[in-house]
């Protein structure tokens, strides 16, 4: 089922008819798994049982999107508040597991430190970044996860973490130092 | 409902399927939801500008330059006259206003700074403006009669000179003597002193001759009869509680200063008052209230 209806009007249309809702799950199926899988939901049953429980809460609370927020960050909030509580539920430790090389977090890291020759040289591996983020304690790795992985703007992670914006600098500020402290040790000394 | 666990169907179909027999919370839930916060918020700041105006009253209303009289230092009367309650109180409602303001619908996007900001400018205003109006004492009593453990500033106040033996008595100025060398004053307490006013300069004697509440320092008198506790005035100052920006008037004079009433005010004080402990900080106090009435 295709759309090229706004998130809005997709969401007004739902009010009246259950089915169009379906657009909406479509729409942001994948991208709100990929985001679960890099907050370290590492099961896919459980991803799916997470999204399921996100899209059911999105459709009962329909009635209290904020039409000037962005649609997106409204569903990344409600799912990365069941995510949340699926971890406490569960006490599990997160497996991360970061499908990419976290490129665009190595340039801000990069650009933070004083040894760039060094860093062109070498290149984290996304398996030692998935270690190092599973050692971060979850707002941090929610942060650095949403900023470079899902590419959110400093406004969208407010919505989504409901947070003033000053809060999510803060967040990243911090997130970015607990994650130089946890890399290994070879990558600290040729990147940092 | 948990999760349908048909992993094998899309996730779009397991959802609409769960949807089916859901309905979305209407609209009103959440905007009253929203105004409820948001309303408790305010009511926190309202209750916040309460407590400043009490706050106001209470510190308006502590004669801070008779510290040494009262206390013996400032520090001390300090800690015995600062509003605790009403500063907690403060404190309480501007966290409570902050906490329901987060919880509307786009409350998470303030700092707590900039809510708890705005929760005190607001109740500073508020309050500022109930004193200046004129109900702070009301507000301060009313409020401050109900905690077991609070007694209003006023009240507060007048137990500080309800203490002979340290010097100090206050109460309502009931019969003056033409001469005003002697004066009656029926205490705080309900008791009936007789002062002697032999040493009074002519500022204190104008401010006996007025009437109405009076503080007293002094050195109390051994002798007593049928009429009364003999007390010796070397200070008098009025009692007069601040109402928002001006002092409540005192009744009407109970005596007029005459020229001729042939007992005049003496220029300097007799050694009795002058050994009093906080002789010297009372006469400035004399000195600067005497500086500010000739300015005025």
């Amino acid at each position: 089922m295709q759309s090229d209806a706004t998130d809005q009007e997709i969401v007004r249309r739902t009010l009246h008819d259950k089915e169009s809702f379906a657009l909406l799950i479509e729409r942001y199926e994948a991208k709100l798994l990929r985001y679960l899988e890099r907050l370290g939901v590492g099961v896919r049953e459980d991803r799916e049982d997470i999204l399921q429980n996100a899209f059911v809460k999105a459709y009962k609370n329909l009635n209290s999107f904020d039409p000037e927020l962005e649609f997106s960050s409204w569903m990344y909030r409600i799912t990365h508040n069941e995510a949340m509580s699926f971890f406490r539920a569960k006490r599990a430790r997160p497996q991360v597991i970061l499908s990419e090389d976290g490129e665009l977090l190595l340039t801000e890291l990069r650009d933070e430190s004083s040894d760039t020759a060094a860093i062109a040289e070498h290149r984290l591996d996304s398996e030692e970044l998935a270690r190092a983020f599973a050692e971060l304690e979850p707002k941090y790795r929610t942060a650095l996860v949403l900023r470079f992985f899902e590419d959110r703007s400093y406004n969208e992670m407010s919505d989504i973490l409901q947070v003033p914006v000053g809060t999510v600098s803060t967040l990243l500020y911090r997130a970015k130092r607990e994650l130089k402290k946890v890399l290994p040790e070879h990558h600290r000394a040729n990147h940092f | 409902m948990p999760p349908s666990h048909h992993h094998d169907d899309p996730l779009t179909k397991r959802v609409l399927e769960r949807i089916s027999d859901e309905h979305v919370r209407p609209r009103w839930e959440f905007v009253v939801k929203n105004y409820f916060f948001w309303g408790l918020g305010a009511l926190a700041v309202l209750l916040g500008a309460l407590a400043v105006s009490a706050i106001l009253f209470e510190v308006t209303n502590v004669d801070w330059r008779l510290a040494s009289a009262t206390h013996g230092s400032l520090a001390a009367l300090i800690l015995a006259a600062a509003p605790y309650l009403w500063i907690v109180a403060l404190i309480v409602f501007v966290v409570v206003g902050y906490r329901n303001v987060r919880l509307t619908s786009r409350g998470y996007r303030y700092r707590l700074s900039t809510i708890a900001l705005g929760a005190v400018l607001t109740s500073l205003t508020l309050g500022s403006a109930l004193h200046m109006g004129g109900f702070s004492r009301a507000i301060e009593e009313s409020i401050g009669d109900h905690p077991a453990f609070y007694r209003p500033i006023l009240a507060t106040e007048q137990s500080w000179w309800n203490a002979p033996e340290k010097g100090l008595i206050g109460g309502v100025v009931t019969a003056v003597a033409p001469d005003i060398a002697s004066f009656t004053v029926r205490g705080f307490d309900g008791a009936t002193w007789q002062v002697d006013g032999d040493d009074l300069l002519l500022r204190d004697r104008t401010t006996v001759a007025r009437g109405g509440m009076v503080r007293i320092v002094g050195v109390p008198l051994v002798s007593t009869s049928t009429s009364g506790t003999f007390f010796h005035a070397c200070f008098v100052f009025p009692f007069a509680p601040m109402m928002g920006w001006r002092h409540m008037m005192p009744p009407p004079p109970l005596a007029t200063l005459a020229s001729t009433s042939g007992h005049e005010s003496p220029a300097e004080r007799s050694a009795e008052c002058r050994g009093i402990q906080p002789y010297h900080d009372l006469r400035q106090v004399e000195t600067d209230d005497a500086a500010a009435s000739n300015e005025n």
